[in-house]
C-alpha cells in the first residue's frame, strides 16, 4: 500500500460508494430481478415441457397375486422366477436418445453407516489395497476381503429390463451411463471382482469377475451415491425415436428387494432437453420469483406515490420527534 | 503498602540508608492493601548487609511471558476461551468413530485460529517488552566506590546512594539526604503522580545536608527504618539511624518514583525500591460475545435433540441394505436398533461434532483483529486526535474494550489536568465599579460562535502580557494608567490588597522576572503576581513584615520600596470564607485588607454606596457566567484605639485551649465590619482547550459526566459553570454537609449523633430532591436537574439504604457535582484523569483514559486509552467509539448468522438420512467455510465500515445514543437475523436439492450426494458473501476485493481440490458441476431468492422505520465525505445554548445568581508550618486531597 493510501486507511477515509437504499433503488431493483428472471423461468419451463417422461411403478404389480400379502417371501425365495412384463403407451413422441432410469423411494443410501461402506483405494487399486476398515461391515467374507467391498456395492441393484416395441427389440445402449471421470480415475482398469457376493447373505446383485471394475458401469453408477431417500439412476439410452402411441413392451427381472422396508422401484422413460430431464422447479422458481418481485416493485411504486415519505427528513430523527410531542 | 519488596542490594559501594516509599505505578488511592511484616530495615552504602532482606530489584517488568512460559501459558489463555475448548472437545471427539466427521474439519480451523491467536499475543508481548527495556536501561548515578557511576534503573538496589539531577526522574523512591542547595531543600514536580504542576518541597533532615559530595557521600552508613512499600502517597513513616541518633522521617524526606527534580541542580538520595505488575482489564468483550455463543449453543443443542431423538425413533431392521443388525468393526451400538438410548446417546455427540460449526470458532480471532487493527491503526493514527504542541498522538494502551468507547453513558473526570490546565489566571477585575480586562473565555467565545460571531480572531490579535498567572490585557491600567482613571485611590487600594493580603512566599532573586512564589493555591500566586505587573511587587517578606516595591504611586514612574508591618492575619477557612490582613503603612495608618467570597464581603460592608455594590455584583455575576472565580476585595480603615482594644481580645482568642478556631473566628467577625468594598478580581482557571463544547457535545450525545475534584463546594459549582456542566436554568438541588443545623450538631461534638443526624438530613434531603425531580421529570418542559452534593453527605447517601435512591435522583438530574463515584449499575462508565490519584478510578471503570502529553505517566500507564486532551473524547467516544460498538455489533452478528445458516442447511440434510448424522458437505468444505470462505470481508467490513462519515458522527452527537442504548445488539436484531438465517438455509438446501432431482443434461446422468451438496455449498458461500455486502454501508475497493476474493478462492480451492482427491466422493464434482448449464442457471437463482427477503426487510425497515443515522445519511446524501474537513460546527440550533450562556441574567432564580466565588487554598497550615519546620497535624484534605474530594457534575439526560 503506497503512502496515500495508507493515509486514507489510517484516517479511515478511503473513497467509498455509500450506497443509500432509497425507494427508488428498491423499485428498481425489484423491476429488473423480475424482468430477469420471468424470461429465464420461462425458456426453463418451455425446456422441461418439452421433455416426455413416462414413470411406471412396477414393485407391486410385478408381485403375483399369490405373494401380495407377503412380497417379502417372495423376493427372498431364489425358487421363484422374478420374470415381470410391463406395457407402457407412449403418449407423446419421444426423440431419440431416450434415458432408462430406475427409481427408488424410501431408499437411505445416504445413511451414514451406507455412505461410508466403501473404499474408494480398493475401487482403485484393488486387492493390493489392504485396508478395508471403512467398509465394514461388508470388509470381507469367508475370511478373504472382497472387492468390491461395503455395503454399497454389496447392495448393488439388480432389476434388468429389457423393450421391445412390437415384435422389434429395442437395442438398449449401456455403455457411457456414468460419469467419464468415475469410469477413468475412480475405478481401476485392472480391478476385477473378488469373492463378491459369497457371503451367506446376499445384498443384491453379482458381478462378472472378469469385467475390470471401470467396465461395470452399472456399479459405478449406484455407486455414485444419492443425496436423497428418493432417487433415479441411469440404467441405459433407447436410441431410437418412440412415436405416440407406441407400445413400448418391458421385461424385467422383479430381483431387487424393496418390499422389506417398503421402498418402492419405479422405471422411467425419458427424454431429455439441455436443462436435463423434466423439472419444473427451477422454471417455476424463476417465473414466480420474478413475478411477485414486480408485484413488491408495484406495491412499494404505489406507496410512495400515495404516502411518499420525505427523503432525510430531519423531523423522523428520533431527537426530533420526541422534542415535538413533548 | 503493600506493593512491593524491597529489593536486595549488591555487594559493593556502601552510602547512605534507603528508604522507600511506594513508587508509582500501581499506585491506587484508597485501597491500602494488607502489610507486609510490619517495616523493613535497609542500611544504606551496604549493600551486603542489605542481602538478608532479599529486596526486590528496581527493574519492572509489564509482560505477561516470557520465552519458556508462552506456549504453554499462551495455550492455556486460549483454552480458556469457552470457544477454544470446545473445538478442542470436538476435535477429539471427532477422531471417535461416532464421528461422522473426519478430525481435520475442526482441527484446521482451531489450529488456524491459534495460531493467529498466539502471534498476536508474542506480538504485543513483545512490544511490551521493549518498553519495559527502554525503561529500565534509563541510566542513573550511582555512588560506587566513592565515585558517581552511571548504571541503568534495573539494576540499581535498595540502599545505594544516587545522585539525581535537574529535570530527572527519581528512579526510585528515594530518602532524600542532600541537596545542592545550600538549605537542604529541593523542589519536586510531582505532575507524574497527581498531575499538579505546582511544585513541591522537600527538605532534607539537617543531620544529612552535608552528604552532597560523593567523597562525603560515601561516608554515611545510617540504618533506616520504615513501612513496607505502599500506596498511599501522602503518608510515610519512618527513622533514620544515624550513629546511634535515631531521626524521624516524615513525608517531607520523600522523594517519589516517577516524580522529577526541578529548580535544583542536584540532590543525592538512598534507594529503597519496587517493582510493580500492571493490572490489565479483563476484556468485556467475551462478556458479550457471550451472549451469542450461548444462544448458538443453544440452537445447537436443540438442533442435537431434535436429530439423535429422530435417529431413535427412525433406526429399523426393515433396511436391510445398511445390515443395522450387524456389529461393524468399531462394535459401537450406535446404529443398533435393539439399543435406542444408545442410539440416541451416541445420535447426540455424532451432532455435536456435525453441527460444530455453528460455533464461530473464529470470531474471537476476527474480533480480535479487528479491535486490534482499530487500534492501532485508527485510534493511534487519528489526527484529530493529535496534539501538535506537545506531539501526543492518542494511544490505545488495550484493544479489546475498543467497542465499549460507543457505549458510554458515564463520564467520570477528574478536574484538575484534565477539565483544567491547573493553571490560574489573573483575567479580570472590576474597580470602583469598572470592569477591566478585555480577555474572552471559552465560554463566551463558545456563545459567540453559536451566535454566528467570530470574536476568535480579537482574542488571539490583541497582545496580552501573559506570564503564569496572569493573562489580562487592559491599558487602562498597566504600566501606571490606573492613575487617570475615575477612580485612583480605589485602584492603589486594590493593587496593595492584591500585594498585601495574602499567604505567599516568595522565593529566588528579588526582581520582577526572577521571582518565584511559592503559594498553597495557585489562586493566590496569581493575585501576587497580578500586584506585581499592575507595579506592586510584593518582594519579600518576613514574619512581620511585607516590603512592596510599589511603582506610579505619587507620581508616573517613581518607584519606591514600601514596608508594610503585618499585625494579624485572619486566615481564610471555609466557613469565613474569606481572609483578612491588618497592617500598618510605613506612616502609621492601620488598614484591614480583605478578600472573600461576594456574600460574606456584601454582608459586612458599610451602608451606602450602592451603586458601586451594584455594579460590582453585575461585574461578578459577568464573570462568573463567563467561567471566572471571583473574589471580593475591600478595606477599611483602623484606628489605633479601635485596634488595641481588639487585638487584646485576639490574642486573648489566639491563646485560648478550648475551641481556639471558633474564637478566632467570632473575634474576627468583630473587626471585619464595616468594611469598603474595593472591587473584585476574576481569575480564570484556565480550562483545557475545547472543554465547554466537548462537555456540551458529549452531553447532547446522552453521555452523563461527573466531575470529580477536591474543590470546595463553590470552587466546584464554578468549574461545572465554566465547563457549561451547569448552567442558571437548571434546577439544582444542593446537598451540602455545611448546613447551620449539622454544624451546630457537630459543635456538641458527639460522633454518634452527629452520624445519625446528617444521615437522616441527608435522607430527607434526597427525598426531597427525588420527590421534586420526579415533579419535574413529569412535566415535559421541565428544566434541566442538577444534583451538587458535597463528600460527606456522599459518603452517607451512598449507604445502602439510600444508595438506591441516589442512584434514581441522580440517573434523572443533567448533572451532579459529587465527590466519590461508584459504578452505576449496568451502564458503560468511562473514568477520565491525568494523575496517579486517578489510578484507581482509571481502573475501577470500564474504560479508563489517561490523558497523556505531560509529564506524568501514571494515569496513562493505568489506562486503556490515552490522549492528549479532554476534548479529544469528542472524536475518541462519538467517531472512534460509535463506529467501533457498531462495527463489532455488526460483526457479531454476522457471524452469528453466517454459522447458523451454514449448519441449518446441515440440519435439513440430517432429515432426509434416517437421523443417521450424515455430514452434507465435505470435510474440507466445513473447515475452511469459517475460516477462509468467509473469513476475510468480515474483517474488512469491521475495519471500514461506518454509516456516517466522522464529521456527521460529530455533528449529530445524538446519533451516540444508540450505542448507549445497545440498540445493535439486541435479541430483536438476532432474533431477526434468526428468521433470516432459516429462510435462507432453507432456500438453498431445498431449491439445490429439488432442483437436481432429475437428470441435469442432456446426456441424462444423474448427480450423486457431493455433486449437490457441492453446489449448495456454492450457493452457500455466494449468498453468505454478498448478505455481507448488503449490510455495509460504506463499500470500498477492499469490499469488493475481499468478497470477490473469497467467492474466488473457494472456486479455486474446489477446483483444485476435487482434481485431486481421486479418492473421494468429491472427485471431478466442480468439472462435472461446471459442464452443465443447470449449475450456471440456479446459481443466478439461489443466492438472489435467499437474499431478496433481506432486502426487501431493509427497503421496508429504511422506508417506515428509518434509524436516526439513516435520516442523516439521506440528509447528506450528496455532500462529499468531509471527514478530513475537521471541525465540529454547530449548524442547527437544537438547544438554546447561546440563550442560556448569555441570558442567564434575565432568568428568575429562586436564589442569587452566580456570582463565581471561588478561593481555594488547601492545607495553608500545614504548608507554612513545614515551611518553617514545624510539624502540624496532617489535615485530610492532604493526605488524600486530590483523590477525591469535592464535586463536580454529571450531565445526563434533559427534558
Amino acid at each position: 500500500m503506497d503512502a496515500v493510501a495508507m493515509y486514507q486507511f489510517t484516517q479511515q477515509s478511503l473513497p467509498a460508494c455509500k450506497p443509500v437504499l432509497t425507494p427508488a433503488w428498491v423499485t428498481t431493483t425489484f423491476f429488473l430481478v423480475g424482468a430477469l428472471f420471468i424470461p429465464i423461468g420461462l425458456v426453463s419451463l418451455h425446456a422441461s415441457h418439452s421433455v416426455v417422461e413416462i414413470v411406471d411403478r412396477y414393485d407391486s404389480e410385478c408381485v403375483p397375486d399369490l405373494f401380495k400379502s407377503n412380497k417379502v417371501v417372495y423376493i427372498k425365495d431364489m425358487s421363484i422366477h422374478k420374470n415381470c412384463s410391463r406395457h407402457l403407451k407412449v403418449h407423446k413422441h419421444m426423440k431419440a436418445p431416450i434415458f432408462i432410469y430406475y427409481q427408488l423411494d424410501n431408499y437411505y443410501q445416504n445413511h451414514r453407516r451406507y455412505v461410508k461402506s466403501r473404499s474408494d483405494q480398493q475401487l482403485l487399486h484393488g486387492l493390493q489395497h489392504n485396508d478395508t476398515s471403512s467398509c465394514t461391515p461388508e470388509e470381507s467374507s469367508n475370511g478373504l476381503p472382497i472387492v468390491p467391498c461395503g455395503l454399497i456395492a454389496w447392495s448393488l441393484f439388480n432389476d434388468t429390463y429389457s423393450f421391445s416395441r412390437g415384435t422389434h427389440k429395442l437395442r438398449v445402449n449401456r455403455k457411457n451411463i456414468a460419469w467419464k471421470s468415475d469410469r477413468n480415475h475412480k475405478f481401476g482398469k485392472q480391478v476385477y471382482p473378488f469373492n463378491f457376493q459369497n457371503g451367506t447373505l446376499i445384498g443384491g446383485g453379482k458381478l462378472d469377475p472378469n469385467i475390470p471394475l471401470s467396465d461395470q458401469e452399472d456399479l459405478i453408477v449406484w455407486m455414485r451415491t444419492a443425496a436423497l431417500p428418493s432417487f433415479r439412476k441411469l440404467y441405459g439410452r433407447i436410441e431410437e425415436d418412440l412415436n405416440v402411441d407406441d407400445v413400448v413392451v418391458v421385461n424385467l427381472l422383479n430381483n431387487y428387494n424393496t418390499y422389506s422396508f417398503g421402498g418402492t422401484k419405479k422405471l422411467v422413460l425419458s427424454t431429455s432437453s439441455w436443462l436435463g430431464g423434466r423439472n419444473n422447479f427451477l422454471g417455476m422458481a424463476y417465473t414466480s420469483v420474478g413475478f411477485s418481485s414486480i408485484l413488491v416493485a408495484f406495491v412499494f411504486l404505489l406507496l410512495h406515490v400515495r404516502n411518499p415519505r420525505p427523503y432525510g427528513d430531519t423531523s423522523c430523527i428520533s431527537w426530533n420527534r420526541k422534542s415535538i410531542s413533548s | 503498602m503493600a506493593g512491593w519488596r524491597g529489593s536486595r542490594s549488591r555487594p559493593g559501594g556502601g552510602s547512605p540508608r534507603a528508604e522507600r516509599i511506594p513508587s508509582s505505578r500501581t499506585i491506587q488511592l484508597g485501597h491500602v492493601q494488607p502489610q507486609a511484616p510490619g517495616h523493613r530495615t535497609v542500611f544504606c552504602n551496604d549493600r551486603e548487609a542489605n542481602v538478608n532482606a532479599k529486596f526486590k530489584g528496581n527493574s519492572i517488568s509489564t509482560t505477561k511471558y516470557n520465552v519458556l512460559t508462552f506456549l504453554p501459558k499462551g495455550l492455556f489463555e486460549q483454552f480458556r476461551r469457552v470457544a477454544n475448548s470446545y473445538f478442542l472437545m470436538i476435535s477429539l471427539l471427532s477422531c471417535t468413530p461416532v464421528s461422522p466427521v473426519s478430525p481435520i474439519t475442526n482441527v484446521v480451523p482451531l489450529s488456524m485460529v491459534l495460531f493467529v491467536s498466539l502471534v498476536k499475543e508474542a506480538y504485543e508481548d513483545w512490544k511490551r517488552l521493549q518498553n519495559d527495556k527502554a525503561i529500565n536501561n534509563s541510566s542513573i548515578e550511582v555512588l560506587q566506590d566513592r565515585r558517581w557511576e552511571s548504571i541503568p534503573w534495573k539494576k540499581l538496589q535498595v540502599g545505594d546512594v544516587v545522585r539525581v539531577r535537574q529535570d530527572a526522574f527519581f528512579p526510585a523512591d528515594l530518602l532524600f539526604l542532600a541537596s545542592s542547595n545550600s538549605d537542604g531543600v529541593c523542589y519536586t514536580e510531582t505532575a507524574n503522580l497527581d498531575g499538579e504542576t505546582n511544585l513541591k518541597i522537600r527538605k532534607a533532615l539537617e543531620r544529612t545536608w552535608d552528604y552532597v559530595t560523593s567523597e562525603k557521600a560515601s561516608e554515611f552508613n545510617g540504618e533506616v527504618q520504615c513501612e513496607q512499600p505502599n500506596n498511599s502517597l501522602y503518608t510515610f513513616t519512618g527513622n533514620l539511624i544515624i550513629e546511634k541518633q535515631t531521626l524521624p522521617l516524615s513525608p517531607n524526606q520523600i522523594l517519589l518514583r516517577g516524580c522529577s527534580l526541578r529548580n535544583t541542580e542536584y540532590i543525592v538520595g538512598t534507594v529503597m525500591m519496587n517493582s510493580m505488575n500492571v493490572p490489565s482489564k479483563r476484556s468485556t468483550l467475551e462478556k458479550k460475545l457471550d451472549k451469542v455463543i450461548v444462544s448458538l449453543f443453544l440452537i445447537l443443542f436443540c438442533m442435537c435433540l431434535i436429530g439423535s431423538m429422530g435417529g431413535a425413533i427412525w433406526i429399523n431392521l426393515k433396511d436391510y441394505y445398511l445390515q443395522l443388525g450387524k456389529k461393524d468393526s468399531t462394535n459401537t451400538p450406535q446404529f443398533d436398533p435393539n439399543n435406542r438410548f444408545a442410539v440416541f446417546a451416541l445420535g447426540i455427540f455424532t451432532l455435536i461434532t456435525l453441527y460444530s460449526p455453528i460455533i464461530p470458532i473464529s470470531l474471537y480471532v476476527s474480533v480480535e483483529m479487528i479491535k486490534f487493527i482499530q487500534s492501532t491503526q485508527f485510534i493511534n493514527n487519528d489526527l484529530h486526535m493529535y496534539h501538535t504542541e506537545t506531539n501526543t498522538p492518542a494511544l490505545a494502551r488495550t484493544s479489546n474494550i475498543n467497542e465499549e468507547l460507543g457505549q458510554v453513558e458515564y463520564i467520570f473526570s477528574d478536574k484538575t489536568g484534565t477539565l483544567t490546565r491547573n493553571l490560574m489566571e489573573f483575567f479580570k477585575c472590576s474597580i470602583g465599579g469598572e470592569s477591566y480586562g478585555t480577555g474572552i473565555t471559552e465560554i463566551e467565545m463558545g456563545g459567540a460562535q453559536r451566535n454566528g460571531k467570530n470574536i476568535g480572531e480579537v482574542r488571539n490579535s490583541s497582545i496580552a502580557i501573559r506570564e503564569k498567572g496572569f493573562n489580562f490585557d487592559d491599558a487602562r491600567l498597566m504600566h501606571g494608567a490606573w492613575r487617570n482613571e475615575p477612580y485612583p485611590d480605589m485602584c492603589k487600594e486594590f493593587f496593595r490588597c492584591l500585594a498585601i493580603c495574602h499567604t505567599v512566599l516568595p522565593e529566588g532573586e528579588e526582581s520582577p522576572e526572577k521571582i518565584q512564589y511559592q503559594a498553597a493555591s495557585p489562586d493566590e500566586a496569581a493575585l501576587v503576581t497580578a500586584a506585581k505587573r499592575f507595579g506592586f511587587f510584593f518582594f519579600r517578606r518576613t514574619p512581620t513584615m511585607i516590603y512592596v516595591r510599589e511603582s506610579h504611586v505619587e507620581k508616573m514612574g517613581k518607584v519606591r520600596d514600601v514596608s508594610y508591618e503585618i499585625l494579624n492575619v485572619l486566615e481564610f477557612n471555609s466557613t469565613r470564607k474569606r481572609q483578612s490582613v491588618i497592617c500598618r503603612y510605613p506612616d502609621g495608618r492601620l488598614v484591614l485588607y480583605c478578600k472573600g467570597a461576594d456574600t460574606v464581603i456584601y454582608e459586612r460592608l458599610t451602608s451606602g454606596n450602592n451603586d458601586l455594590r451594584n455594579t460590582t455584583r453585575e461585574h461578578m455575576e459577568q464573570y462568573g457566567a463567563a467561567g471566572l472565580r471571583t473574589l471580593c476585595l475591600a478595606y477599611k480603615d483602623l484606628s489605633l484605639d479601635m485596634y488595641e482594644s481588639w487585638n487584646e481580645k485576639f490574642i486573648q482568642a489566639k491563646s485560648s485551649l478550648r475551641d481556639r478556631e471558633k474564637k478566632l473566628d467570632e473575634v474576627a467577625e468583630l473587626i471585619e465590619r464595616d468594611l469598603n468594598l474595593i472591587g473584585c478580581t476574576a481569575i480564570e482557571d484556565k480550562l483545557q482547550e475545547g472543554v465547554p463544547s466537548c462537555i456540551e457535545t458529549l452531553s447532547r450525545a446522552g453521555i452523563k459526566i461527573w466531575v470529580l475534584t477536591g474543590d470546595k463546594m463553590e470552587t466546584a459549582i464554578n468549574i461545572a459553570y465554566a465547563c457549561k456542566l451547569i448552567n442558571n436554568d437548571m434546577k439544582q438541588f444542593i446537598i451540602s454537609s455545611e448546613t447551620a443545623a449539622i454544624r451546630e450538631v457537630e459543635n456538641k461534638g458527639d460522633q454518634v449523633e452527629l452520624e445519625r443526624f446528617i444521615k437522616d438530613a441527608v435522607k430527607t434531603e434526597l427525598k426531597k430532591c427525588h420527590e421534586e425531580a420526579q415533579n419535574y421529570l413529569q412535566s415535559a418542559s421541565g428544566p434541566k436537574l442538577a444534583l451538587l452534593i458535597d463528600g460527606k453527605c456522599l459518603m452517607y447517601a451512598l449507604d445502602p439504604s439510600l444508595r438506591r435512591m441516589l442512584l434514581s435522583l441522580s440517573m434523572s438530574c443533567s448533572s451532579v457535582v459529587t465527590r466519590l463515584v461508584r459504578k452505576g449499575a449496568q451502564r458503560i462508565t468511562l473514568s477520565i484523569g491525568d494523575g496517579a490519584n486517578d489510578v484507581g478510578m482509571i481502573q475501577a471503570a470500564h474504560v479508563g483514559v489517561g490523558i497523556s502529553g505531560l509529564e506524568g505517566m501514571q494515569a496513562v500507564m493505568a489506562s486503556d486509552f490515552a490522549i492528549a486532551q479532554f476534548r479529544f473524547l469528542t472524536d475518541l467516544l462519538l467517531v472512534h467509539g460509535r463506529w467501533s460498538y457498531l462495527r463489532i455489533c455488526k460483526v457479531v452478528t454476522y457471524f452469528f448468522y453466517k454459522n447458523l445458516t451454514f449448519s441449518l442447511t446441515q440440519f435439513w440434510f440430517t432429515f432426509e438420512t434416517g437421523y443417521s448424522g450424515q455430514r452434507f458437505y465435505d470435510d474440507w468444505f466445513q473447515s475452511l467455510y469459517n475460516v477462509l470462505f468467509t473469513a476475510l470481508p468480515v474483517i474488512i467490513f469491521g475495519l471500514l465500515e461506518k454509516d456516517v462519515s466522522a464529521s456527521l458522527s460529530k455533528k449529530y452527537p445524538e446519533l451516540y445514543k444508540e450505542g448507549i442504548r445497545n440498540a445493535y445488539f439486541k435479541w430483536r436484531v438476532l432474533g431477526i437475523l434468526a428468521f433470516f438465517s432459516v429462510y435462507q438455509s432453507i432456500v438453498v438446501y431445498n431449491f439445490v436439492l429439488t432442483s437436481s432431482s432429475r437428470g441435469v443434461t442432456s446426456s441424462g446422468k444423474m448427480l450423486g450426494l457431493w455433486d449437490v451438496s457441492t453446489m449448495a455449498f456454492t450457493c452457500l458461500v455466494i449468498t453468505v458473501n454478498l448478505r455481507l455486502l448488503m449490510m455495509c454501508n460504506t463499500i470500498t475497493r477492499w469490499h469488493h476485493i475481499s468478497v470477490g476474493g473469497s467467492i474466488l478462492l473457494w472456486f479455486i480451492f474446489i477446483f483444485v481440490y476435487s482434481y485431486i482427491s481421486t479418492n473421494k466422493g468429491i472427485f471431478y464434482v466442480i468439472y462435472v458441476l461446471t459442464s452443465t448449464l443447470y449449475f450456471y442457471i440456479t446459481l443466478l437463482l439461489v443466492p438472489v431468492v435467499a437474499l431478496l427477503g433481506d432486502f426487501l426487510y431493509q427497503g421496508i425497515q429504511r422506508w417506515f422505520f428509518p434509524y436516526d443515522y439513516q435520516i442523516v445519511q439521506e440528509v447528506h446524501r450528496h455532500e462529499p465525505d468531509g471527514s478530513s474537513a475537521g471541525l465540529l460546527e454547530i449548524g442547527n440550533q437544537l438547544t438554546p445554548d447561546e440563550a442560556r450562556s448569555y441570558a442567564f441574567a434575565q432568568l428568575p432564580q429562586e436564589k442569587s445568581k452566580h456570582t463565581g466565588f471561588a478561593f481555594d487554598s488547601p492545607g495553608y497550615e500545614s504548608f507554612f508550618a513545614s515551611q518553617q519546620g514545624v510539624k502540624a497535624p496532617q489535615k485530610a484534605w492532604d493526605v488524600v486531597r486530590r483523590a477525591s474530594m469535592r464535586s463536580k457534575p454529571k450531565k445526563p439526560q434533559t427534558s
